[in-house]
């Protein structure tokens, strides 16, 4: 499960004061009321002493055999009971009528010699707290100040942290904003955190780095198409110059053709990396208004003689309307891409059917009864059939075309038996 | 008909100028930048084709150069970048065509032709072989008086073949020639093959003299 910083720290925060507050009330519960026993107790012998100098003054007090208002009383000894001048200190209940209850006392109990030389039990005692009064307080005051804690953290979360990380948020913004070589969507970062302005500074720095890495790659593919191009012309004009030879001999002939037809094939694959080179480099920049349903017509009149070639019926349906701002090269290049595509793996006698809705443009075709890979087939050369004359850059360029219309997208399904194409606008 | 070639490659030069003279063409080179403005300034040529870079300047310069001497000869670029900006700005400069390295030799003599014959007003318009006339402007053909009904394809091949008669055109040539990039497909050659079958008997109805000769699967050659 996936929380958001501020929450994350404020779930440990909670349990944290929990277990603080616990360990800290039972410690502050424990000396309390070792003090408060302390205090009462000193009380209490103190108060014995002065009982027992009493009882020497006046014997009479001997016959104090009751807890009156005194809160003492003594009681002869008797033979089988136990007798001891240690002090004994006990918690006890007795009734007190204020409250109509039974209270905890403090009880002292000790024994002494009267001055007739007799043994008496003395028992004094005192009110004391009332322990699971006080446990109750103390648990109401502590859960309190608990909610106060974990609020009082919230809240500092949800006004300082918030107002402390708007500079991290705005970097995570234009992360998202961000597109190869297009920066004029971000949002300027202004705070005085040296760590986020340094974060900044690095992932400005890191794009700068790909961008530049990037393009030297582009660069390189584009000089190195175009300096292939030189020689490759030499050598097919060569070629074509020598296959006009009357004197060749069948098989040199034969071979000769095959030479120029492998390095016509150079050539073709050179074209289209320059193309998906150019598409990349955004080297395709005016945009027009291309009404794809005319663009349909116009390259299905192109290739009319090739669909009756291999027997093809070519089924147009419009529904509606579907215009599109791009590059007007691109988006031809855009359809007779996926046009031929459907045109070159189909079957002889197949059907192309061609659905344009608003903003869907579907190609469905015949062909092989098995599904392409859908996650492969707009990579580069990725060969469906193993097919020596593809160059398996087509689909790429689709795909490089769509991608730089953020609000195109293409995909490919299977649905009986038909090789679907669907180019969406959103 | 006098062509220069203004290019930097020397063997490239070499090539394209044995098979122009092939062609009954006069062909001259220039392989910079100086020498080409120099061959410019002081001579005519029907068609100069024209390298974009050159050492000492671009054939840009020498267009613009071209065109300020108020010389009004054809220009064919002939550049190994083919990217829209440089055919765009190549047009807009005066070039009458553009054509992107590598190019097939014969894609390049029906450029040279094509453009020729558009200055040309005052010229034969048509092209002829035996008993067959091809009108380009109007995208007709005759065989004798006869009008020969052709579907685009079938025109674009016949149109090769008129320019170079009786010489070896192959099969990928021609499948560029009709379809344009991507054109070294299986399926394109064997198009090619069937256009040429309908062509022939097209042909063959208007009991026209020529007829297509194939060479070894190679490629074939108008008789």
């Amino acid at each position: 499960m996936q929380v958001s910083l501020k929450n994350y720290t404020l779930r440990y925060l909670s349990i944290a004061f929990l277990m603080i507050i616990t360990i800290w009330a039972a410690l502050f519960y424990a000396f309390i009321l070792e003090e408060v026993y302390d205090n009462v107790d000193d009380g209490l012998k103190n108060q014995k002493i002065l009982i027992l100098r009493a009882v020497y003054e006046d014997p009479q007090l001997l016959e104090t055999d009751n807890y009156g208002i005194n809160q003492f009383r003594i009681t002869p000894v008797s033979e089988e009971d136990n007798f001891s001048e240690e002090n004994q200190l006990n918690n006890e209940f007795f009734y007190m009528p204020y409250d109509d209850e039974m209270e905890p006392y403090r009880v002292l109990r000790t024994g002494f010699y009267a001055p007739d030389q007799k043994p008496y039990h003395l028992e004094i005692r005192t009110s004391t707290v009332e322990e699971d009064d006080l446990i109750l307080n103390l648990t109401t005051a502590l859960i309190v100040l608990y909610l106060v804690l974990v609020l009082g953290v919230y809240l500092i979360n949800e006004l300082v942290l918030r107002r402390a990380w708007r500079p991290f948020n705005i970097i995570l913004e234009n992360l998202n904003l961000y597109r190869f070589g297009k920066k004029d969507d971000l949002k300027a970062l202004s705070t005085n955190i040296v760590e986020f302005n340094q974060l900044n500074k690095e992932i400005h720095r890191m794009w700068r780095r790909n961008e530049e890495v990037f393009d030297e790659q582009k660069r390189f593919i584009e000089n190195a198409a175009h300096e292939l191009q030189t020689p490759l012309a030499i050598t097919i004009n060569k070629l074509e110059m020598l296959m006009e030879d009357e004197l060749l001999s069948e098989s040199q002939l034969t071979q000769l053709a095959a030479s120029k037809s492998s390095l016509t094939r150079l050539v073709n694959l050179n074209k289209a990396l320059l193309m998906l080179s150019r598409i990349e480099n955004k080297q395709y920049k005016d945009v027009d208004r291309i009404g794809l349903n005319q663009l349909v017509k116009e390259i299905s009149e192109d290739y009319k003689d090739f669909l009756s070639f291999k027997d093809i019926t070519l089924q147009v349906e419009e529904h509606a309307v579907f215009d599109v701002s791009m590059n007007k090269d691109l988006a031809l290049v855009l359809i007779s891409n996926l046009f031929r595509n459907a045109l070159r793996y189909n079957i002889r006698g197949g059907i192309i059917s061609i659905r344009i809705r608003k903003n869907q443009l579907s190609l469905a075709n015949t062909g092989d009864q098995i599904p392409l890979e859908q996650k492969k087939i707009f990579s580069r050369f990725h060969k469906g059939t193993q097919d020596s004359q593809s160059t398996g850059l087509g689909l790429a360029i689709v795909k490089s075309i769509v991608d730089t219309y953020p609000e195109l997208s293409i995909d490919y399904r299977f649905e009986e038996n038909w090789h679907i194409f669907s180019l969406e606008k959103s | 008909m006098k062509v220069l070639i203004i290019e930097d490659e020397a063997d490239l030069c070499d090539v394209i100028k044995s098979f122009l003279e092939g062609e009954k063409y006069m062909v001259e080179i220039a392989n910079d930048y100086a020498n080409g403005l120099a061959k410019l300034v002081n001579y005519d040529y029907d068609c100069v084709l024209l390298d974009i870079m050159l050492p000492g300047g671009t054939g840009m310069q020498l267009l613009t150069e071209l065109r300020a001497l108020g010389k009004d000869g054809s220009v064919i670029i002939i550049s190994a970048r083919d990217s829209v900006e440089d055919k765009v700005e190549g047009l807009e400069l005066g070039a009458d065509d553009y054509l992107a390295k590598p190019f097939h030799l014969a894609e390049l003599l029906a450029r040279i032709k094509t453009i020729i014959r558009r200055k040309n007003h005052h010229g034969e318009q048509a092209i002829q072989f035996k008993d067959i006339k091809l009108f380009p402007e109007e995208r007709k053909v005759l065989v004798r008086t006869d009008e020969l009904q052709l579907n685009r394809k079938e025109y674009d091949l016949l149109y090769y073949f008129m320019i170079r008669p009786e010489k070896l055109i192959t099969k990928t040539s021609l499948a560029e020639a009709v379809w344009g990039d991507d054109a070294d497909q299986s399926d394109n050659l064997d198009f090619i093959y069937s256009q040429i079958k309908n062509l022939r008997r097209k042909l063959k109805n208007y009991q026209a003299e020529v007829d297509f000769q194939a060479v070894y699967g190679v490629g074939y050659k108008m008789v």
